[in-house]
């Protein structure tokens, strides 16, 4: 009896994890079916639940959930309504538009929502961070650049066996994008020079710094054909394509997402559940109370740094070992800002960050998509993406709604009563 | 060495003054709203705004005085989103910030396809600011500073008042006062029966309007027509001369014409370049000084002490 | 419960409408659609956009063909949009700038059904053969202007009064070093010194094709040390050049299409490639069915580069600068002179 009933809760995790993974690897990859999968895997869980802790309290524990679920729901609805109003005031049919625009995003496009996301994952994550420590680490794109630079550079010349060989250039590259970082972070301590201001000029030196390395490595005029582009990378350095295992999906998709899923996940783990983590959100929450306790404030700024540094470095690596191949030299991807949203709008959960920078690359597929097909500005995309920003993190709206709303069908109640 | 020595002579001051005013204008702004207690990274959000209303304006009225009107006010109300999300309804103000900038891009994109047909450029405007420039009879004589200062344009005029009365505002007067507390002791001043929501939003506002006249800058008066981009970063380069100005409109003036001198020094120096060096060294100059500078001079430069932090009043109800 | 199945309930409706699959709104009406993306620097550029644009709507008059077009905001909009140009049923995609060289490329490889075209984009062997590059001979028209500039600014600068000085000094203003704005400099460079051995030429790379206040201040500092025509190859950051030269009352040389409008009084003459053309050129060809791979190069010999109109000028331009430049005309067709087309074959 006893065995069983811890064998039970055992099973039930393993088939969770299993099906979770199956399910997100082929919903990721434009098997739609998948999702019943993670459907499964929510269920399982659920009745997981029910054996381990008992009806009642998972019962309540589906409510919780639901709750933290409204906000979000509910910001993304209010601001479908106001783009509506939006698109029926200059006259465009909001009918067509929402519905290419979901088309495009999640289903047609989906394979593009997916590798617009996989950068911003990861530059997300080295944003949060930042944030959880009570730093603003704007600069995120100049550490994209040097991963890139990195990552362009070793996947040149490296060619070992390739399972070694990629795990090397991200190693080595992220940890150059880190490296870099670790200036304003210094500064930061030493001189007390504010991080704002450093990274974000570190990020235009690593920017212009950009083209002199793309001209040295293949891409200069006066010697190759492909100019302002460097030579593509070995092959075998190449991140592995969905398509090799799952012969239905993109020919461009990599497995780079994947990656950032592990990623989110290992920090998830780091910042909430390390001795680290712990040392970076009490920094981040109130730095003398953390002086008190015996925390180096110093050393907690630089790790965060250097962790977003490292984060911010991935994301590069991801894209040159994954899509591009190359460096371009115009490349102005413009996921430092764009990690920023995520970022926030995730309120800085890395869990969260997969999805919001999920919602960010679909929107953005889909707007392409949707001003391709019906002619509508694909502006109303930037529009839309600004108020979901603002109606879901502005949280005290639903609150001072709900008391009015309370307060009203009290005074209703009272004079009923009367 | 001569040709080189050639390069620090007035048009390299007249040249920082003109790269610097927006930067300027904007960091002034930021350092008000943000001595009341409102962080603001919304700046170049707000420009772009500013620059876009103000050509509209000027087309639909003809006058650019009234695209520059139109730039100040549009900067302003818009602004006032920002208030709005971070003191009454009590968001981040990092993320108000992030949103209006987003905001910025979406709005004037769109509108530009409304009223133009096409994003990217607007046409040219009849006129611009820069056909009003106009010299003060006998101070423009002296030497070096009399064609620096006083043979300008307008909103370059308008940036030295400016820079005069937000001197005076935060350190002569009781509204500066009250900004000044707002931001370091926000229950101090309740208590004492001002209202920290109004002086907020007031900090706010006036950013707001001083971004907006640094967008108009940009669209009417250094150029003819706006275009998606033109602000290139200028609003975070505010950001960061309103911090290494250490939270003071005398210093963020400062800071500006700081990056402007580094930037038209960078242009020269390309110029004067005999060997084949790559452009990208060069502009990575003004940058690299902004680095030193802010490592190596401000230390001492600290945020108010309730910057970015929410104050909310609790009503009895 | 029942609140539950409600919401179950709503959210499938909602879910259903929203992933329903669009309707295809009129694509069965009218010709073939031919498409283009441009790219980051948009339309109203008054340069490469605006003409590659102009192109297709002579081929929507004359070929009765649908036009589409598709901006994008970043480099990693590119291939997205191509390839969901070609999947929507394009007959022709057109690729507009150097940029997309490497997008339009992979995605022509992936669509053989669809032909594609690339402005100032070049081929190289094995590339797929439903691409055709449109290069332009920028160095031919670059030299003419720099022929033009050359000699107003030293031994003709009282043709223009008030406009030229006696420093023997002009400039040009780039935007991002790609190969066509290469060529219209090292050309115009060259063309310059043909006629003007001692001339000074100064050149600054603004890294930019978008940030006007940067081409502004560019100018200017060429100004301040003396220039008096100042030619640029910057696309929106060469507006802010002209409107530097406007105020200043120096002479500017416009670029790709005709920018005299931009500020009459300003810009003597454009060096202009006939984008339009060629961009017609391309759609009539798939039209008719006799769309060709590989690059077509567009020259003098063709007349599909060349200056443009002296507008107000031409009165005052010397019948002797004019002869000069058709003799130049001449020369090259000839094939009388070579001009560098990089800056290795020059030195600075």
């Amino acid at each position: 009896m006893n065995n069983s009933k811890k064998f039970l809760p055992g099973l039930f995790l393993v088939l969770i994890i299993v099906f979770l993974i199956l399910g997100a690897i082929l919903y990721l990859a434009a098997y739609f079916w998948g999702f019943f999968l993670i459907l499964l895997a929510g269920i399982l869980y659920f009745i997981r639940q029910v054996i381990t802790l008992g009806p009642a309290e998972a019962k309540l524990n589906v409510k919780l959930m639901g709750k933290k679920l409204m906000v979000p729901v509910v910001g993304i609805l209010c601001s479908m309504i106001l783009a509506i109003l939006i698109m029926i005031i200059t006259g465009y049919d909001p009918l067509t538009v929402l519905k290419s625009l979901f088309y495009g995003g999640f289903i047609r496009n989906w394979h593009v929502s997916v590798l617009n996301a996989t950068p911003l994952i990861f530059t997300g994550l080295s944003i949060a961070i930042g944030f959880k420590a009570g730093l603003f680490n704007i600069g995120a794109e100049g550490q994209y650049y040097i991963g890139t630079m990195a990552a362009t550079y070793l996947g040149l010349k490296l060619g070992l066996p390739p399972f070694l060989s990629i795990v090397l250039i991200y190693l080595i590259s992220a940890s150059a994008a880190a490296a870099y970082n670790i200036f304003p972070a210094v500064l930061k301590v030493k001189t007390g020079a504010h991080e704002v201001i450093t990274t974000m000029m570190f990020a235009h030196i690593a920017r212009y710094l950009s083209p002199i390395f793309v001209l040295a490595n293949g891409g200069d005029p006066a010697t190759s054909t492909h100019v302002y582009v460097t030579d593509e990378i070995i092959r075998t350095n190449f991140l592995p394509y969905f398509s090799s295992f799952l012969p239905e999906a993109n020919y461009r998709l990599h497995i780079g997402i994947l990656i950032a899923l592990i990623t989110a996940v290992a920090i998830n783990f780091f910042l909430n559940r390390s001795k680290y983590g712990y040392e970076i959100r009490a920094v981040g929450a109130n730095a003398d109370a953390a002086r008190a306790q015996g925390i180096s404030v110093g050393r907690n700024i630089i790790l965060a740094l250097v962790m977003g540094g490292f984060l911010a470095g991935m994301a590069g690596v991801t894209e040159t070992l994954g899509l591009n191949h190359k460096m371009f030299q115009n490349l102005d991807a413009g996921y430092g800002f764009n990690g920023i949203s995520v970022a926030l709008l995730a309120g800085n959960h890395p869990i969260g960050i997969i999805f919001t920078s999920l919602l960010w690359g679909a929107l953005d597929a889909g707007g392409q998509y949707m001003s391709r097909t019906t002619g509508v500005p694909g502006a109303i995309v930037e529009i839309i993406k600004g108020m979901i920003l603002f109606l879901i993190v502005a949280k005290y709206i639903y609150s001072w709604a709900g008391n009015r709303l309370v307060s009203r069908r009290k005074a209703r109640a009272e004079e009923g009563l009367a | 060495m001569n040709t080189f020595l050639a390069i620090f002579n007035a048009d390299l001051l007249v040249s920082t003054i003109r790269l610097a005013t927006p930067i300027a204008l904007a960091a002034i702004g930021a350092t008000i709203c943000e001595r009341s207690g409102i962080v603001n990274i919304a700046m170049e959000g707000i420009m772009v705004v500013g620059a876009f209303m103000a050509v509209v304006f000027t087309f639909l009225s003809g006058s650019p005085w009234v695209g520059l009107v139109a730039g100040i006010l549009g900067g302003g109300i818009f602004s006032l989103i920002h208030g709005a999300a971070t003191i009454s309804l009590h968001m981040d103000h990092t993320v108000s910030g992030a949103v209006l900038n987003i905001l910025a891009l979406g709005v004037t994109r769109y509108l530009m396809i409304l009223f133009y047909g096409h994003p990217g450029t607007t046409d040219s405007i009849p006129i611009s600011l820069k056909a009003y420039q106009f010299a003060i009879p006998g101070l423009s004589r002296i030497p070096l500073l009399g064609p620096l200062l006083f043979n300008q344009t307008p909103i370059v005029y308008l940036s030295f008042l400016i820079l005069i009365a937000a001197t005076i505002l935060m350190g002569k007067t009781k509204t500066g006062l009250h900004i000044r507390a707002a931001g370091e002791h926000p229950l101090a001043l309740e208590t004492i029966g001002v209202s920290v929501y109004k002086i907020r939003y007031l900090g706010v506002f006036i950013s707001g309007l001083l971004s907006g006249a640094a967008g108009a800058y940009l669209s009417i008066e250094n150029a003819v027509s706006f275009s998606e981009g033109m602000t290139s970063g200028k609003g975070f380069i505010a950001l960061a001369a309103m911090i290494s100005g250490g939270w003071s409109p005398i210093g963020a003036y400062l800071a500006a014409l700081f990056f402007g001198f580094a930037d038209a020094l960078q242009i020269r120096f390309q110029i004067m370049s005999r060997v084949r060096i790559p452009a990208e060294i060069f502009i990575i100059f003004p940058y690299v000084l902004c680095i030193i500078a802010v490592a190596g001079l401000v230390r001492r430069s600290r945020a108010p002490k309730a910057d970015g932090k929410d104050f909310m009043i609790e009503k009895s109800e | 419960m029942k609140k539950v199945l409600l919401v179950v309930l709503m959210v499938c409706l909602v879910a259903g409408i929203a992933f329903a699959r669009p309707g295809r709104e009129g694509a069965s009406t009218g010709g073939a659609v031919m498409a283009m993306a441009t790219d980051v620097g948009g339309l109203g550029d008054k340069s490469f956009n605006d003409g590659a644009y102009q192109g297709l709507l002579l081929a929507r008059d004359r070929l009765g063909a649908q036009v589409v077009v598709v901006e994008s905001k970043q480099q990693t909009d590119y291939i997205p949009n191509l390839t969901g140009l070609a999947e929507d049923g394009a007959r022709l995609v057109v690729a507009v700038g150097f940029l997309m060289e490497e997008a339009v490329k992979e995605t022509a490889t992936h669509n053989p059904d669809t032909y594609f075209a690339g402005i100032d984009i070049g081929t190289n062997p094995g590339d797929p053969s439903n691409f055709q590059g449109v290069l332009f001979n920028e160095h031919e028209c670059g030299y003419l202007a720099g022929v033009l500039a050359g000699l107003l600014t030293q031994q003709y600068a009282s043709a223009i009064p008030g406009k030229l000085n006696s420093q023997n000094t002009i400039g040009v203003v780039l935007g991002m070093l790609v190969p066509a704005v290469e060529r219209y400099e090292v050309g115009f460079i060259a063309g310059a010194r043909s006629v003007n051995p001692t001339v000074n030429v100064i050149s600054v790379t603004t890294d930019s094709f978008t940030d006007q206040a940067r081409g502004k201040e560019a100018a200017l500092a060429m100004i301040d040390q003396g220039a008096d025509i100042v030619f640029h190859a910057a696309g929106q950051t060469g507006l802010g050049s002209i409107n530097a030269c406007d105020e200043r009352g120096v002479l500017a040389i416009g670029v790709d299409i005709d920018q005299n409008a931009v500020a009459p009084n300003t810009v003597v003459t454009s060096a202009m490639k006939d984008i339009v053309q060629a961009t017609y050129l391309v759609a009539e060809s798939v039209a008719n069915g006799t769309f060709a791979g590989g690059t077509q190069v567009y020259g003098i010999d063709r007349d599909a580069v060349g200056l443009a109109p002296f507008h107000g000028f031409d009165s005052q331009i010397p019948q002797a600068v004019k002869d000069r430049i058709a003799a130049a005309i001449a020369d090259m067709k000839a094939g009388r002179i070579r001009i560098p087309t990089s800056r290795a074959e020059i030195n600075r």
